[in-house]
């Protein structure tokens, strides 16, 4: 079994081709049963997110799998193959594991180590799950891939740290007020950027935002688009600022409209109580010696800018100890895969062995008692089984490659076990839930019910 | 005796350093396990000597030390339980283990005194004791918020930035460590009045006790700095940061009283 990697993302495929082969747009469900139904691979898992389209495979034969998935994607997307093929990427087996080890946990994403794409990796498998295109082989790979983005996340601080201006204002204010339910939070001008920053603020469920602007009818206009925001007039700005914990400033005034003495002032009435400001206007709306007020914590736009190229930096830094976490996980994964390899070769023994043992006892069928028959039945497959127990256990604890090769070929030889290949294949089925449980035991070959 | 709590203290103070540092969930988990077991070996040396004196061993410097420590160990304990935050830990520590170097080292002999009986002794003592393992607790916190404080009116967001929980949430630790220790400090003194009241007057400890003593006088004056920092700080202003600076001097002086004017310059409670 091959594990075949299909797809493009936002390092080869310009953003339109990305939203044109977005399988979430149709439904993921949709996608994966017409996937399911081409019988493209015999497991198939689609990632699908703003960045990326990925489809892993598990398969017996690549290209001619890679062929089909081609067919598949041009086909459900009604798109021409060739505008396709210049940005798409293929990988197999441990490089594509690889791949979805550095998706998972964030090493691939467009802004090193957010945390969302965990969650839509996961969510990918949990579809195909239950559309029933993923089996044993993409439940274990997937599985793998959720333990590194674990790891990376608690082992790394890949993840740490705001990295874009919004964030790193609320996470300060948290770092500052704690829980941020109950503050208050005033917004000087009635512009789009102070109404951007006000809506990241109301998402993190703060009690009350305002909105102070020279034009009143700005002020309600932009307090009616945040949705749950009140306006006040400019009259008011000090007694609004004395209530607030937290103050946006971003009017278009070419001087500063709060200068130190009047931040001193509001500071007064407030016994003190910390005051955040966030002054994100361009020239500055905060004379800069305000800051130097004790509870007064003032940031500018660069201030913020310079924590979030700080904290990239620090994620930066983090990316060698993912990448170590990654391959340790790869390693882990190829011993696994390693260890399926002789799995034919031990069912095809078995069935070797079973088949001679059946054809040896219906010979004897005839000339035999009933009861005496079963216990021969028993006694037979309790010595086949014995026989097998330890080649089995053996096989099974090769983890490397070559000698399983060597292993697999010289059994094969001996017991000419490709001779009949006919039956291997009949009970496909069988070995197959079989493999699942029997990792480490030997199973009856005979279940009770199919006895003579 | 006292050594055996002291290593498990060392041990935790070691694990709580290396979760500070890295924040690996297993070495919290571990270091908060080590410092039970050494509370738990703790108290059971205290509960001994308990035992063997048949009062709670707080007559001489070195066994109130030890006292003073396990009071402070289940305090912190009791802080970790509540705010699920360990990054207190590796501060509160490194003073644990400092003070509980003093009785492991320096053993003393529990005095036997008649005069030392009776229930007002004990709760004079226990109060006064638990009151400043509150002080210790205060003071390290007041610590950490200075520290992060620095950090964010600097724009420099580093270290303890990263570790440290909120200013609000230190505040309130802060605020209510206070408010225990000066209920505490107060049941303390007020007892210890009494106490001194009615304790016979042959002793001549108890003929020492007036407010010229210097054992008394510091408490009385850590007395006035808490209840500054407890009832008026605020009112003019001094939130935050100068809250927790005044919890650092009130220790400062809680630690004088308990160190060196203990072992040499007090009269009265040179037990």
């Amino acid at each position: 079994m091959h594990l075949l990697l299909v797809g493009i993302s936002h390092r080869t495929a310009p953003v339109e081709l990305r939203e044109r082969l977005d399988f979430q747009a149709h439904g993921l469900d949709n996608a994966l049963r017409a996937l399911g139904d081409r019988n493209v691979a015999s497991e198939a898992v689609i990632v699908s997110t703003c960045n990326r389209a990925e489809l892993y495979a598990a398969c017996e034969h690549v290209e001619p799998t890679r062929a089909a998935i081609a067919d598949f994607v041009g086909d459900y997307h009604g798109i021409d193959r060739a505008t396709v093929t210049p940005h798409v990427y293929g990988m197999t087996d441990l490089d594509a594991a690889r791949h979805l080890f550095r998706v998972a946990a964030g090493l691939d994403s467009l802004v090193v180590g957010e945390p969302q794409i965990l969650g839509q990796v996961k969510d990918a498998h949990t579809a195909a799950a239950a559309a029933h295109t993923s089996g044993t082989f993409l439940h274990r790979l997937f599985h793998s891939s959720f333990a590194v983005g674990k790891r990376v996340r608690t082992e790394t601080g890949l993840g740490a740290g705001a990295v874009s201006v919004g964030f790193a204002a609320v996470s300060l204010s948290k770092k500052i007020f704690g829980d941020l339910k109950g503050r208050n939070v005033l917004v000087v001008g009635a512009g789009e950027m102070g109404k951007l920053t006000a809506m990241h603020m109301k998402s993190q469920g703060v009690h009350q935002v305002t909105i102070v602007s020279r034009t009143m009818a700005h002020a309600a206009r932009t307090a009616e688009a945040i949705g749950g925001a009140s306006a006040a007039s400019w009259e008011e700005l000090d007694t609004r600022l004395s209530d607030a914990d937290i103050v946006i400033t971003a009017t278009g005034a070419a001087t500063p409209i709060l200068t130190k003495a009047h931040v001193e002032s509001v500071m007064r009435p407030r016994r003190n109580r910390p005051l955040f400001i966030i002054d994100i206007a361009m020239p500055r709306d905060v004379e800069a010696a305000a800051g130097e007020i004790e509870q007064v914590f003032l940031y500018n736009i660069d201030d913020l800018q310079a924590t979030v190229r700080e904290n990239l930096a620090r994620r930066a830094s983090e990316v060698a100890r993912a990448e170590q976490i990654v391959s340790e996980e790869v390693d882990k994964f190829g011993q696994w895969l390693r260890s399926r390899g002789v799995i034919p070769t031990v069912v095809a023994l078995r069935q070797r062995f079973e088949s001679i043992r059946r054809a040896e006892l219906d010979r004897l069928a005839s000339t035999l008692p009933a009861d005496t028959r079963s216990r021969v039945d028993d006694i037979t497959r309790l010595i086949v089984e014995k026989l097998l127990l330890t080649p089995t256990e053996q096989l099974k604890s090769v983890t490397d490659a070559e000698t399983v090769g060597t292993y697999s070929e010289a059994l094969t030889r001996l017991f000419a076990l490709e001779q009949k290949p006919a039956a291997i294949e009949a009970s496909d089925e069988q070995s197959a839930e079989r493999r699942e449980r029997g990792d480490r035991r030997v199973e009856p070959f005979i279940r009770p019910s199919k006895r003579l | 005796m006292n050594s055996i709590p002291l290593a498990l203290y060392l041990a935790a103070l070691v694990a709580y350093m290396l979760h500070f540092a890295r924040r690996q969930p297993d070495v919290g988990r571990a270091a908060t396990t080590l410092l039970v077991a050494g509370a738990l070996a703790h108290t059971f040396v205290v509960g001994m000597q308990t035992m063997d004196v048949g009062h709670v061993p707080v007559t001489n410097a070195s066994s109130a030390i030890s006292t003073f420590v396990l009071l402070l160990v289940l305090a912190y304990l009791y802080t970790e339980m509540t705010t699920e935050e360990r990054a207190m830990g590796a501060f509160i520590l490194p003073l644990v283990v400092a003070l509980q170097t003093i009785p492991a080292l320096h053993p003393m002999a529990e005095e036997k005194a008649d005069v030392l009986h009776g229930p007002l002794f004990g709760i004079h003592v226990s109060s006064l004791l638990f009151a400043y393992a509150s002080f210790a607790l205060a003071c390290v916190i007041g610590i950490t918020y200075v520290l992060l404080f620095k950090e964010i009116k600097a724009k420099h967001l580093g270290f303890f930035y990263a570790r440290l929980p909120s200013l609000q949430v230190l505040d309130t630790m802060n605020q209510r460590a206070i408010v225990i220790g000066w209920v505490c400090l107060t049941i303390g003194l007020v007892v210890g009045a009494i106490w001194a009241g009615q304790a016979p007057s042959y002793d001549p400890r108890v003929q020492a006790m007036s407010l010229q003593d210097p054992k008394i006088f510091v408490a009385i004056v850590c007395w006035a700095v808490y209840s500054f920092e407890l009832f008026a700080a605020r009112r003019i202003g001094w939130g935050g940061r100068r809250a927790a600076y005044l919890s650092a001097v009130g220790f400062a002086i809680v630690l004088l009283n308990f160190l060196p004017i203990s072992y040499f310059l007090t009269k009265s409670h040179n037990f």
